[in-house]
């Protein structure tokens, strides 16, 4: 039987210096040239659920309560849940190793329908708004929180985890087949801020520091 | 004046993020007597009211939720009550 080797839709111009096998997998550490920031990162290896109960209270996955608040988040233990509406939470893995999808029905694997990526360091809000009209500072808003929004006019969900300086960024996922142009279009617009490709340690390192 | 829209999930968003749903029309009606003419009238007619109506909005680019406003079409401003007035 053959090996499964999944690929992401994201794909940058940049010389990888590290890999690392994750799962089916393979997934860059580092890039060359990776600059002082902001960054973009390819974190579509990372598993991502969608969860959806009437009972959403009763719900506790992988421990953490879900928010009662629509559109507000809650990152613990490296897992970002996301409240979408009275029915539906996303469940995103950012960090540490590998997640298991919980047994339930009520938990679907979205990870291979979608991309994921993140934007963070200097000049992240700047970028986002040449892409969206939504406010992704959300100065009234507690982080993290979610948006369900056109982003380079996707649908997309957009969660801001941190907005201060260079702790500032934003994780963004839409549907696997605008993943190349999507990307373009960020890199495009963060061309002035200095935007450049990075591998997932500059992510975890971000992620840590929040 | 750009129409912005408040949807029960997301709040307040540009309307161009918003598919139109149609008018209010009350519930479906009761298939019991129900003749092709009357159902074809539910189906197409339309008030088209010239002040405040209730409508129907899908956040097509946003949470996918349905939903219904108060929108004064004279102004293509959304109004928080059927009465209001400018």
């Amino acid at each position: 039987m053959k090996d499964i080797k999944r690929h992401s839709a994201v794909a940058f111009k940049a010389t990888p210096l590290k890999n690392q096998t994750y799962g089916d997998w393979d997934v860059v550490l580092e890039y060359h040239g990776e600059g002082d920031g902001p960054w973009l990162v390819d974190l579509s290896h990372r598993t991502r659920l969608d969860l959806q109960s009437a009972d959403l209270a009763a719900k506790k996955p992988f421990g953490i309560t879900i928010p009662e608040v629509y559109c507000q988040s809650v990152l613990e233990k490296g897992v970002l849940i996301n409240r979408m509406n009275r029915i539906q939470a996303s469940i995103y893995h950012l960090d540490g190793q590998s997640m298991d999808t919980p047994k339930e029905k009520e938990y679907t694997d979205v990870t291979e329908a979608t991309i994921f990526v993140a934007i963070f360091g200097s000049n992240v809000f700047s970028i986002c708004e040449k892409l969206s009209a939504l406010d992704f500072i959300g100065a009234d808003k507690q982080t993290p929180f979610l948006f369900q929004g056109p982003f380079s006019h996707v649908p997309c969900q957009i969660v801001t985890l941190g907005r201060e300086a260079e702790k500032s960024g934003v994780v963004l996922t839409c549907s696997r087949g605008y993943g190349k142009h999507m990307i373009d279009g960020i890199l495009h617009a963060g061309e002035e801020f200095g935007l450049k490709p990075a591998g997932e340690k500059r992510f975890a390192d971000w992620i840590n520091s929040l | 004046m750009a129409l912005t829209i408040t949807c029960p999930i997301c709040g307040k968003r540009n309307g161009y993020e918003f598919r139109y749903g149609g008018e209010e029309k009350g519930p479906r009606p009761d298939e019991k007597d129900l003749t092709p003419e009357s159902w074809c009238d539910y189906v197409h007619m339309n008030q088209c009211v010239a002040g405040v109506q209730q409508e129907w909005w899908f956040h097509r680019d946003g949470c996918g939720s349905w939903f219904t406003i108060f929108r004064d079409t004279t102004t293509n401003l959304e109004k928080e009550t059927p009465e209001a007035k400018e």
